[in-house]
């Protein structure tokens, strides 16, 4: 018997080499990551048909819709060709997807079903996307990928998450090529929390930047991410903030950021005494977004800040439940 | 790199609350399904291997904003056990992890608003908020994870809190699964007639389905420096090998050839160093459904090198608890390790009629476990594989 995982990529030699960005106002990563002027009703702005074809995706759950399309337009942008049939490498292929909201609606609307008229009413089509992990799973079989398929879903930090366990798992061997990114679906009308429904996908592509440099091409940068938790009562507490920078400064220190860097911090934040402890331990030059009912949000900006990435960049978010992440935005020819 | 052994252990299924009593079930090798007490279960078979009503936690019904639905609840006590049982106090916060596997999360919680039975609250409730229940209510600062890959979350995750522990990044991870009663879920397996109308009844000739069953189990996963470090009371099992694998084949069914599962077996073997022939037992996903007891059956053969009377025993523990999905993987490492700890292997529920196409053994008396390891293996929609192996270590 013998192990069938190869020698461990080293995490700080990846790159983000392809770019996929899906919202109702922008599919540019730049302007999609712009916060104002955003349409509050969205309306039908998403054809299946048109962004992946006539056949086979009618029945799909528009979250899954709105990743494979991200997932498409990173992996073109990412300009790699892959080989056909080519087993061993779809066997290094993984990806992971964070999302919080994608199934709520579908579920609503399933549960009322069956309140209302019994399980024999459900749509055989959508029955098996009770699961939220075949949003992400079209893809797999789409694009082959045979090494892993996650779904994470902490409460907003689910996208940089997939990000942070995506690189994670390719050093310890699990894979050697990421597809991460985030996915969302409004929630229902009336909803806690619809007021803030995110809606769209983003899609990132991560490969060793050898193999980028080899194609002529040179990536986005790395984006390397790191989560952990700020119980609510710690923050609400007098140190509260004190303890969030404690904890955020050490993140970055673990990524790669040295004490004295400039960098960029943009902060997607909600309204709780979490949001409000990391709001006053990265200060008032940080860049505030509103948080979104969901993980998109904070992908958004990372899919933005990347487009155009001359310096270091920390993204930040925080959830009203405790959980906690950064992420650290470096050029492609930065150490 | 360090070893990631398991410190503390707890568990709350359809046998009762706590160890004792999960192992008293498990060496009972009884237990039957109950229909599901819940008035707008509108489907033909609304069927549950339900935690006993007496030993669901009646709370915390919140935490600051934090509303706790009944998967939260479970896996608070199953994590209160296991941190009681590890004796954690002392720990650094900000090196302690979560790392929790649920397929639906408190899905429970929204569809009680639904039926008008339960509370709604004025902000975002997000679905998946288990592990944050867990992290606050236990002050683990360090990285807070909810993994949702359906019936293998928790062996994900338990992969993913050793991955942890391997980088250095925590020195202890409270790792598990959680899964409670969720109306849309039963609903949906109806109308995918995936429900068995008996029992859960893996490699059984007449298994039609499965059914689902509700549960927690945590265990506390630590670095075996930081164990020996601080005179860990006792050590279960080390985790010692994990695999995974994609079938990138179709949205519900297993690849009928079953490459991927064997791949992620051979992974997890080889990381642990184990031959087929020092396997002890295995804990296979077998749920109940046709074609996935069949090709597992056959890919254990394979991997594990034995005809059906050579190979290592299985111990179906689907046909005792059901399949309790998300916390699946993570309820039979609770049982692989005990089986480890007691060197013992529990008898399965005999089946009426074992299946020909699945060539396995399945022991029905209680034996002596022989061989230093135990794999589970846990699969999901989506063809998402995870094999794990726990081997025998003491303190």
């Amino acid at each position: 018997m013998s192990a069938t995982r190869s020698a461990p990529d080293r995490v700080g030699d990846l790159v983000v080499s392809g770019i996929g960005v899906v919202t109702p106002w922008s599919d540019t990563p730049a302007d999609a990551a712009v916060a104002t002027g955003r349409p509050s009703e969205p309306g039908d702005w998403f054809d299946h048909r048109e962004r992946l074809g006539r056949r086979g995706y009618k029945y799909l759950p528009t979250a899954t819709q709105y990743f494979l399309a991200a997932a498409r337009s990173a992996l073109a942008d990412a300009g790699e060709t892959r080989p056909d049939s080519d087993l061993a490498d779809e066997q290094r292929r993984g990806a992971m997807v964070g999302t919080n909201s994608a199934a709520v609606a579908l579920h609503e609307s399933m549960d009322r079903t069956v309140m209302a008229e019994g399980a024999d009413a459900l749509s055989p089509a959508t029955a098996p996307y009770f699961s939220i992990n075949l949003f992400g799973s079209r893809l797999a079989t789409e694009h082959l990928f045979r090494a892993f398929n996650l779904t994470l879903t902490s409460p907003r930090v689910a996208g940089l998450e997939a990000l942070e366990t995506g690189t994670r798992s390719l050093a310890a061997g699990r894979a050697s090529w990421l597809l991460a990114g985030s996915t969302e679906e409004a929630l229902p009308a009336g909803h806690p929390g619809a007021a803030a429904s995110e809606r769209g996908a983003v899609a990132l592509v991560m490969e060793p930047a050898a193999r980028v440099l080899e194609r002529g091409a040179a990536g986005y940068g790395r984006c390397r991410a790191r989560s952990f938790f700020l119980p609510p009562e710690v923050a609400a507490a007098p140190r509260g903030a004190d303890r969030a920078r404690e904890r955020i400064d050490s993140a970055l220190t673990a990524l790669g950021l040295r004490p004295g860097d400039a960098h960029q911090v943009i902060a997607v934040l909600d309204d709780s005494p979490v949001s409000a402890a990391v709001a006053a331990a990265v200060g008032p030059r940080a860049k505030r977004v509103p948080a979104g009912s969901g993980a998109l949000e904070p992908l958004l900006q990372i899919a933005g800040a990347l487009s155009d990435l001359s310096g270091p960049v920390v993204v930040v978010t925080a959830a009203r439940e405790g959980n906690l992440a950064v992420a650290l935005l470096t050029p492609a020819d930065a150490v | 790199m360090d070893d990631v052994l398991i410190t503390g252990m707890g568990v709350i299924s359809h046998l009762g609350k706590g160890v004792d009593a999960f192992w008293k079930g498990l060496s009972a090798a009884r237990s039957t399904p109950t229909t599901a007490a819940d008035p707008f279960a509108r489907m033909s078979l609304p069927l549950m291997y339900e935690v006993p009503a007496e030993d669901v936690p009646a709370g915390p019904e919140r935490h600051g904003d934090l509303v706790l639905g009944r998967g939260s609840r479970l896996a608070v006590e199953a994590a209160r056990q296991a941190v009681a049982d590890a004796a954690l106090e002392g720990v650094a916060p900000d090196r302690i992890a979560v790392v929790i596997g649920t397929g639906m999360g408190d899905s429970g919680l929204h569809e009680d608003w639904r039926s008008g039975t339960g509370p709604e609250g004025g902000h975002w409730s997000p679905t998946f908020s288990v592990a944050s229940a867990v992290g606050s209510l236990f002050g683990a600062e360090g990285a807070n994870s909810s993994v949702s890959n359906a019936c293998a979350a928790s062996g994900f995750g338990l992969s993913m809190a050793a991955d942890l522990i391997r980088t250095g990044e925590a020195d202890v991870v409270i790792a598990g699964g959680a899964e409670a009663y969720s109306r849309v879920a039963l609903a949906c397996f109806n109308r995918l007639g995936a429900i068995d109308p008996v029992r859960c009844r893996p490699f059984d000739l007449h298994r039609q389905g499965t059914l689902f069953g509700e549960g927690a189990g945590m265990v506390i996963l630590e670095s075996a420096s930081h164990a020996r470090a601080r005179s860990a009371p006792q050590v279960y099992a080390k985790l010692s090998g994990t695999g995974w694998s994609c079938d990138a084949f179709h949205t519900t069914a297993p690849e009928p050839t079953g490459a991927q599962i064997s791949r992620a077996m051979r992974e997890a073997l080889a990381e642990a160093g184990a031959g087929g022939d020092r396997v002890g037992c295995v804990i296979p996903h077998g749920t109940g459904t046709q074609l996935n007891d069949t090709v597992e059956s056959q890919v254990l053969n394979e991997v594990l090198d034995g005809g059906r009377d050579a190979q290592a025993p299985v111990y179906s523990l689907k046909a005792l608890l059901g399949h309790t999905g998300g916390a699946a993987a993570a309820l039979a490492v609770v049982a692989a390790a005990q089986i480890l700890h007691r060197k013992t292997v529990p008898p399965n529920i005999a089946p009426d009629e074992q299946d020909p196409a699945c060539t396995i053994r399945l022991p029905l008396d209680e034996a002596p476990l022989e061989g230093e390891f135990v794999l589970v293996n846990a699969y999901a929609f989506g063809g998402n594989n995870v094999s794990l192996v726990l081997e025998e270590a003491s303190a």
